[in-house]
């Protein structure tokens, strides 16, 4: 099948494994916003409203790094229980199409949390021009992650360890970076460890498009989006090479 | 023109010498497996759990890489051609599950769709299939309200509803019962007629019997046994068998007459015709309740493949 194929392909799988669930099970609907609103509330009552746009910035990081993370126990259950993985293997559907499908259901899950979390970002001061750079900084966290947490999967011999390394995971990912947090208070090392991690750079580059971003050893906005773009490469290249599609 | 002739071989599948070892588990799976299965036919893969069925339907499905040997798929190398394979083919992996709230239709229609077919044609077929598979009346039930026997039916329908070429079944019809059986068994009769090859797996013998052009017998990897389950019971010594109930003969007894293997509170006898209507009359003159009959394609199997078990 052409790219155009895999890609209407990778569509009607994302359609099929989310629209479809979100239409007669409601509490789909509702089970991501749980961790990021309740950090939203916890990190705006504790600092007494100061950090409500950080906690909006870093609630929209963690609901799209779950769910791509979350692939490491969703993609095992399509493999292991379902065995959704084996029927489109011995299809014309590849390995990429297969993924970015997966992936596309969880960008569907989490459609209703950006429906709330765009919004408010405007709200709290992002410029309507500079929605399109926060959408691309999230597509890319949205795709390193699902690229990663589908890797996982595919070594993943059983569900429950599936479930646990997509949790460990977005913590990763998702919340110990500073997404939540300001960046600037990180000791130095610490911060070299978090330029690793393009959620970093995410929340960096959002807060520079609000006009709000620090000024940090070795980071601009450039060096953000050259990070991210060459940890997504990264982050396919090792999954299409690595990753078990055709089992050895 | 390659191309070409590759399209117009008449095996299906033709394994060479093929063999698979899981390093992980240092499991040799399978073990020198020579088989052809010719364009248009059932062919059913025998054998007990962990005898290798899956491993080799898996290797020809393009899902697992062989260790050693040759298999080619319709003509494509399946180790170095698996794309040509993959548009050609479909699977019913076992022991799979439906997906939740997903309804019959949603998953044989929007497979199709993702399988690239156009959007009126997958609706065509998967209307025909539902059908085939009656499942109309489940048609828009979310598939976590359906039964396991109508769940594992809609996971046929969602290979059958394709236009494939060849159809791979693992097991497809473990856990119905027996009426849904058959019914799939109508369903693959079609797929066959229509042209299209199967290969199927499957631990009912009964099915193999009445479905396949073709058997082949694994036991631990290795081939043991293949033909048409005719031609197979053909070349048997031991071409009847007496079922005696009771105890008014021993086993002693009964071995001059032929090979007695005991299934719970009776005697089995596997012999020859004139022999075995001899034991049948004499259990007649005893009074015992007697059985005879042809020896089936399960007596075989179990003779081949059931010796650790004795």
């Amino acid at each position: 099948m052409s790219g155009v194929r895999q890609f209407r392909a990778a569509v009607i799988i994302g359609y099929m494994l989310s629209i479809t669930w979100l239409r007669r099970n409601l509490l789909s609907l509702v089970w991501l916003f749980a961790t990021p609103l309740s950090l939203l509330f916890i990190i705006t009552v504790t600092t007494g409203g100061r950090s409500f746009t950080l906690g909006v910035i870093g609630s929209l990081l963690l609901v799209l790094s779950t769910v791509g993370t979350g692939l490491a126990g969703d993609a095992t259950w399509y493999r292991l229980e379902t065995k959704l993985q084996d029927f489109f293997v011995a299809s014309p559907v590849n390995q990429l199409g297969y993924l970015l499908g997966i992936a596309f259901a969880g960008l569907f899950f989490a459609s209703p949390a950006l429906v709330v979390l765009l919004p408010l970002l405007v709200y709290v001061g992002l410029p309507l021009l500079s929605l399109p750079v926060v959408l691309l900084s999230l597509a890319g966290v949205w795709l390193f992650s699902s690229a990663i947490g589908y890797l996982v999967s595919t070594f993943t011999s059983n569900l429950r360890n599936g479930w646990q390394s997509g949790l460990l995971l977005s913590v990763l990912v998702g919340i110990l970076p500073p997404v939540f947090y300001q960046a600037e208070i990180l000791p130095h090392n610490i911060l070299l460890i978090a330029y690793a991690i393009p959620t970093t750079h995410a929340a960096l580059l959002i807060r520079a498009s609000m006009g709000t971003a620090p000024t940090l050893p070795y980071w601009s906005p450039l060096t953000g989006w050259l990070l991210i773009a060459a940890s997504l490469a990264i982050a396919l290249a090792v999954t299409s090479r690595v990753a078990r599609w055709r089992q050895p | 023109m390659d191309r070409v002739w590759k399209d117009l071989t008449l095996s299906a599948i033709e394994a060479v010498s093929l063999s698979k070892i899981y390093h992980r588990s240092k499991t040799q799976a399978l073990s020198e497996i020579t088989l052809t299965i010719r364009r248009g036919e059932i062919f059913t893969l025998l054998g007990r759990n962990g005898a290798g069925k899956t491993t080799f339907l898996r290797i020809a499905a393009t899902q697992l890489m062989p260790t050693k040997g040759q298999i080619s798929v319709l003509g494509h190398d399946a180790r170095d051609e698996p794309l040509e394979i993959r548009t050609k083919i479909a699977v019913v992996p076992q022991e799979g599950s439906t997906i939740g709230p997903l309804t019959p239709w949603d998953h044989i229609y929007l497979t199709l769709l993702a399988r690239g077919m156009p959007r009126n044609d997958a609706c065509k077929r998967a209307e025909k299939t539902i059908e085939q598979l009656e499942l109309t009346e489940y048609r828009n039930q979310p598939a976590d309200s359906l039964s396991g026997g109508l769940r594992q039916r809609v996971r046929v329908a969602m290979a059958v509803a394709t236009d494939a070429d060849l159809i791979f079944l693992d097991e497809p019809t473990l856990g119905l019962d027996a009426v849904s059986r058959r019914g799939i068994w109508g369903v693959l009769s079609e797929i066959q007629k229509e042209g299209r090859s199967i290969l199927l797996t499957t631990h009912y013998i009964d099915e193999a019997e009445i479905l396949s052009s073709n058997v082949a017998i694994i036991d631990h990897g290795k081939l043991v046994l293949s033909g048409s389950p005719s031609e197979l019971l053909r070349n048997v010594e031991e071409r009847v068998r007496v079922d005696i109930v009771g105890s008014t003969f021993s086993p002693e007894e009964l071995s001059n007459y032929g090979r007695v293997v005991k299934l719970a509170e009776r005697f089995r006898v596997l012999t020859d015709d004139q022999r075995g209507r001899q034991l049948a009359d004499e259990a007649i003159r005893r009074g015992t309740d007697v059985a005879l009959a042809r020896v089936s394609l399960e007596d075989l199997f179990v003779d081949l493949v059931g010796k650790d078990d004795e």
